[in-house]
């Protein structure tokens, strides 16, 4: 998945489930998403359930500081760190579940 | 005693003993002892000094609870903001408790520079000051003040309420005689620094020469990270508000593993715990569980432990009797004691109760909690409801009248009534917003403005949109009414 796209998942997401749909298109991608409440301890949660889920990347614990999930470019550029290493460790040949 | 002592004596005798870690760092008491000398020589060399306040805003780490020990040292008190706090509401608190420095991170200090008096100065509280540095040790009085912990106030305004010296210990000494922890317990920090369970935490551990493993607020409250941590830092002592505890058996897995070999204490306190998760805790595992209750202004001054008869109640857990060295009762309206199943209000009084507001003429006198409680037949208390408009989201009080101010202060906002959706881990703030005549307010716009002037605890999750508040026969706004259309987020917003 190129950066544009995990971006616009994620971004969607956030509208959808936390900004009762963003009528008025206010978030950007730098829009400081844990300085602004938009993600709390709760709902970090769920994005990253979504994350997991969704976009098949496992956040592991020593990547879920506030640096990583300021707003939707940095999310993006964390997961799409994690899914090259990710996807690296993975045996040519198998895909994962 | 003073609370500064313990870190103290530890080092001496075994300074190279765990003291404090969390996912990206640790100090050994040895080291948290020479670093806390040398930011308190520096704090000294700046004119902090004796009686002085020094506000900590910073996101939880162990150089955190380093800085809050070199205050202490200096005979000093600390107050602690969460690093997600805003600046200006920062700011309100270094000018309100007439703080004589602030202590940050590099990521949070451009931010407030220009919004602190001239004589107040910021430091990066992480700085390296070298180690060789003799050891400061400013002896406290059992009244002189040693934190404050600003809470929520109904006016609009948060309170900053005074502990002193007397006030922490009477607590900690009791943790230390009901749970009797050694040097090889290790506690888990789940609650911010900010919020009074952390002071079990931090200084029991630091009484028995434990170690205490910080959880940074992100991880809080991701189940399956909860879960990894619990196993992987082999917590021994599990102290933080039932939700989180909920919230580990429902999404994270908790009951599916065998618990941390070492898990001998559960504890939990700031909300009821619905008794069904008390159960399914109890068929995990043999660890003591303990419902302690208090309010920041007491700390905890009444706890129940669960015994198997408990788990047959379809009511919430009691909150059982006084400790502390506290003495609790339940007064009438008449302001009569009230008798086995009566109802009143809870009344504490003893060591543990607060200096009181900062700013406002010293508390006397046993402390009217607001909380409504029954007596129990057979001794102790059960909770019942609260007296007035707080409200608790996982643990946090918030008066729900201070966020209404600061939404009714945005220029496109005619009014705004705050109500609260769900309870237990599942509680949220869900805002109901009367637009200015031809104003059309954002939702991130909004937002940012109650992020500039609330901490985080008490910013809103859902925000609707309405053309018409709904009102009562008496002409006030109908909550109930908007409390049941919270629930169903659908409906919400075709008020």
């Amino acid at each position: 998945m190129s950066d544009d796209e995990i971006s616009e998942r994620i971004s969607g997401y956030i509208r959808e489930r936390f900004l009762s749909g963003d009528q008025q298109q206010e978030l950007e991608e730098t829009t400081p998403l844990l300085e602004w409440g938009v993600l709390n301890s709760m709902n970090t949660a769920l994005l990253l359930m979504f994350i997991r889920d969704e976009l098949n990347v496992a956040v592991p614990p020593m990547k879920i500081n506030a640096g990583n999930f300021q707003d939707v470019k940095s999310i993006t550029a964390l997961v799409n760190e994690l899914a090259r290493q990710q996807q690296a460790a993975t045996p040519a040949g198998t895909e994962s579940a | 005693m003073n609370l500064h002592q313990c870190v103290i004596d530890v080092a001496a005798k075994d300074p190279h003993r765990l003291a404090v870690a969390d996912p990206t760092g640790a100090l050994t008491y040895g080291v948290l002892d020479e670093r806390a000398n040398a930011l308190a020589r520096h704090l000294r060399e700046l004119g902090v000094g004796k009686g002085d306040r020094v506000v900590i805003w910073a996101d939880k780490s162990p150089d955190v609870v380093m800085a809050m020990q070199a205050v202490l040292r200096l005979g000093a008190a600390y107050v602690p903001t969460d690093g997600a706090s805003p600046a200006p509401r920062v700011a309100d608190v270094v000018g309100d408790c007439g703080a004589r420095a602030l202590l940050s991170t590099p990521g949070l200090l451009p931010r407030i520079s220009g919004r602190l008096p001239a004589d107040v100065p910021a430091l990066d509280l992480a700085e390296d000051l070298g180690t060789a540095s003799a050891p400061i040790n400013e002896s406290a009085d059992p009244d002189d003040l040693a934190y404050i912990l600003y809470t929520s106030g109904s006016t609009g305004t948060p309170k900053g309420v005074s502990i002193s010296h007397r006030n922490a210990w009477a607590f900690v000494d009791w943790v230390v005689t009901e749970l009797a922890p050694t040097p090889s317990d290790r506690f888990a920090n789940h609650a911010p620094l900010t919020f009074d369970l952390s002071v079990l935490d931090l200084y029991a551990a630091f009484a028995a020469g434990a170690s205490v493993h910080l959880i940074p607020s992100e991880l809080a409250y991701a189940p399956t990270q909860l879960v990894d941590f619990v196993h992987e830092s082999q917590i021994s002592i599990w102290y933080s508000v039932p939700s989180a505890l909920s919230l580990m058996m429902r999404d994270g897995g908790l009951l599916e593993r065998t618990p941390p070999h070492g898990l001998r204490a559960v504890l939990f306190a700031g909300e009821p715990f619905a008794i069904e998760r008390v159960r399914q805790l109890a068929g995990w595992t043999s660890a003591r569980l303990l419902n302690l209750y208090g309010p920041t202004e007491t700390n905890v001054c009444t706890f129940h432990e669960v015994v198997p008869a408990d788990l047959d109640r379809d009511r919430p857990l009691p909150i059982g009797g006084a400790v502390s060295g506290d003495q609790v009762w339940a007064q009438r309206p008449d302001g009569t004691a009230a008798g086995p199943g009566e109802e009143g209000e809870l009344l504490v009084d003893g060591p543990t109760v607060m200096l009181g507001y900062w700013g406002q003429p010293p508390h006397h006198g046993p402390y009217a909690t607001g909380d409504i409680v029954q007596v129990l037949p057979e001794g102790g208390f059960e909770y019942v409801d609260r007296r007035d408009h707080m409200v608790k989201v996982r643990g946090h009080r918030v008066e729900l009248g201070e966020v209404e101010a600061v939404l009714a202060a945005h220029p496109d906002v005619a009014e705004a009534v705050v109500v609260v959706v769900g309870s237990g881990m599942d509680a949220r703030l869900a805002a109901f917003v009367l637009p200015g005549k031809g104003r059309k307010p954002g939702v991130l716009a909004l937002r940012r403005h109650t992020a500039e002037r609330l901490p985080r605890y008490m910013l809103i999750e859902d925000l609707h949109f309405v053309a018409d508040l709904p009102r009562t026969q008496n002409g006030k706004t109908d909550r109930a009414a908007l409390a049941a259309a919270a629930r169903h987020p659908d409906t919400a917003d075709l008020l």
